[in-house]
């Protein structure tokens, strides 16, 4: 499910990209699944076509979305390979915490604060 | 009449209204949607689909006039007279008429949904949009499209081997069957890519199950049956009236058996949603 909040401080393409790229990240949308036209999910959510094409756009910029001519758009394997290049960092940065002798809970806090770091700058969809 | 206000400054709706939609949410176990979204468009489909059966069977009559109009036809009268070519145009333009008003009566329901959801100040829809098979399902769409199929192969064949009276009832079947199935198509292609009318969880999978039932009742071929009886029945019970006969009734049969599957597994997965 997609939710446009009309109230949201956050402009509505960067809500439907969000909402969109979560879905694609935690496998609710899976490889290879056909999204909605951009005119018929702009008609759903009442916004401007440019709106919805501007997320999609940036979508397929991520590599979690390609376009396939009039076939459509569908969820690219990107997202897949995107989760495996989390998962070599995250090793990396556990052997980087171990090498220098770093305390668990400083390291958590430490990926806490770029992580919030990296929302802040990005921001985060409407519940 | 009395009328209640809707909250957040949507238009008002009569308290009758609201009932009639409380007790559709309630019948579909959806107790957190609030009634008045649903209710003026609940309103409109129930209004709407009135004036589509006094349409279809205005249609219905006036097609049968049009017949009666060009009657006595000899049997060995191959050749469509002038009167008969008169009434065929009418009953064209009262094709057309059909189609038209179904159309807009399409039109009307899809406006009062635009309406409520312009009042919403959040809009929910899926990710991914169910398509014919989950809206309408393949058993209901290859029933429609068979019954069709099966209308218009009978009234070809009749009208390539039949003559007179017969013929010329099997040109009039044709030119209904073209107008109403261009009315069920567009009223189809509606149901099928109308905007969602959502705010939550609950209320898209109302919108979801509202779109399931107005897909379902376009998609009753009534009028392909009924039509035969305007023209064709009038010469009694001979071997092609009755080959006319079996195809409504296995048609009919059909139906029935649909509905009683889709019941009983809509009530295997109500069990089943119950018991996780």
């Amino acid at each position: 499910m997609i939710v446009i909040d009309s109230a949201s401080p956050v402009p509505p393409f960067e809500q439907l990209r969000a909402q969109l790229a979560r879905q694609i990240q935690d496998r609710t949308l899976a490889v290879g699944t056909r999204l909605p036209t951009i005119r018929r999910l702009a008609a759903d959510l009442g916004l401007a076509v440019n709106t919805v094409g501007r997320a999609y756009r940036e979508l397929e910029e991520a590599g979690l979305i390609e376009t396939r001519g009039h076939a459509g758009s569908f969820v690219s394997a990107a997202g897949e390979e995107g989760r495996e290049r989390a998962r070599r960092a995250a090793v990396e940065y556990a052997t980087v915490v171990a090498s220098i002798g770093l305390d668990t809970n400083e390291a958590l806090r430490i990926v806490q604060a770029a992580l919030t770091k990296g929302i802040a700058a990005s921001p985060s969809p409407s519940p | 009449m009395s009328e209640e206000a809707v909250p957040e400054g949507g238009s008002p709706v009569r308290p009758a209204h609201l009932e009639i939609a409380r007790l559709w949410l309630a019948a579909r176990g959806l107790t957190d949607v609030p009634p008045p979204l649903l209710a003026a468009r609940l309103t409109a489909r129930r209004r709407a689909r009135l004036a589509a059966s006094v349409l279809l069977a205005v249609f219905l009559c006036a097609a049968a006039l049009v017949y009666v109009s060009a009657l006595p036809i000899r049997p060995a009268d191959d050749e469509l007279g002038t009167q008969r070519r008169w009434a065929l145009v009418v009953l064209t333009v009262l094709v057309a008429g059909v189609v038209l008003g179904l159309s807009l009566l399409d039109r009307w329901v899809r406006r009062v949904d635009q309406q409520a959801g312009a009042e919403l100040p959040r809009r929910a829809t899926h990710s991914v949009r169910p398509g014919w098979r989950t809206v309408l399902g393949v058993p209901r769409a290859a029933l429609l499209a068979i019954t069709y199929a099966a209308a218009a192969v009978l009234a070809l064949v009749a009208l390539t081997v039949r003559d007179g009276a017969a013929k010329y009832a099997a040109v009039i079947l044709l030119i209904g069957l073209c107008g109403v199935g261009a009315g069920t198509a567009v009223q189809l292609r509606h149901v099928f890519t109308h905007p969602v009318v959502a705010d939550d969880e609950d209320s898209l999978k109302a919108d979801f199950l509202m779109r399931v039932e107005d897909a379902r009742e376009v998609a009753l071929p009534t009028v392909v049956w009924s039509l035969p009886i305007v023209s064709v029945f009038d010469t009694g019970l001979d071997p092609w009236n009755t080959g006319w006969l079996v195809f409504m009734i296995l048609s009919i049969i059909a139906l029935l058996l649909i509905t009683a599957w889709e019941g009983r597994r809509a009530l295997a997965a109500q069990h089943a949603s119950s018991a996780r």
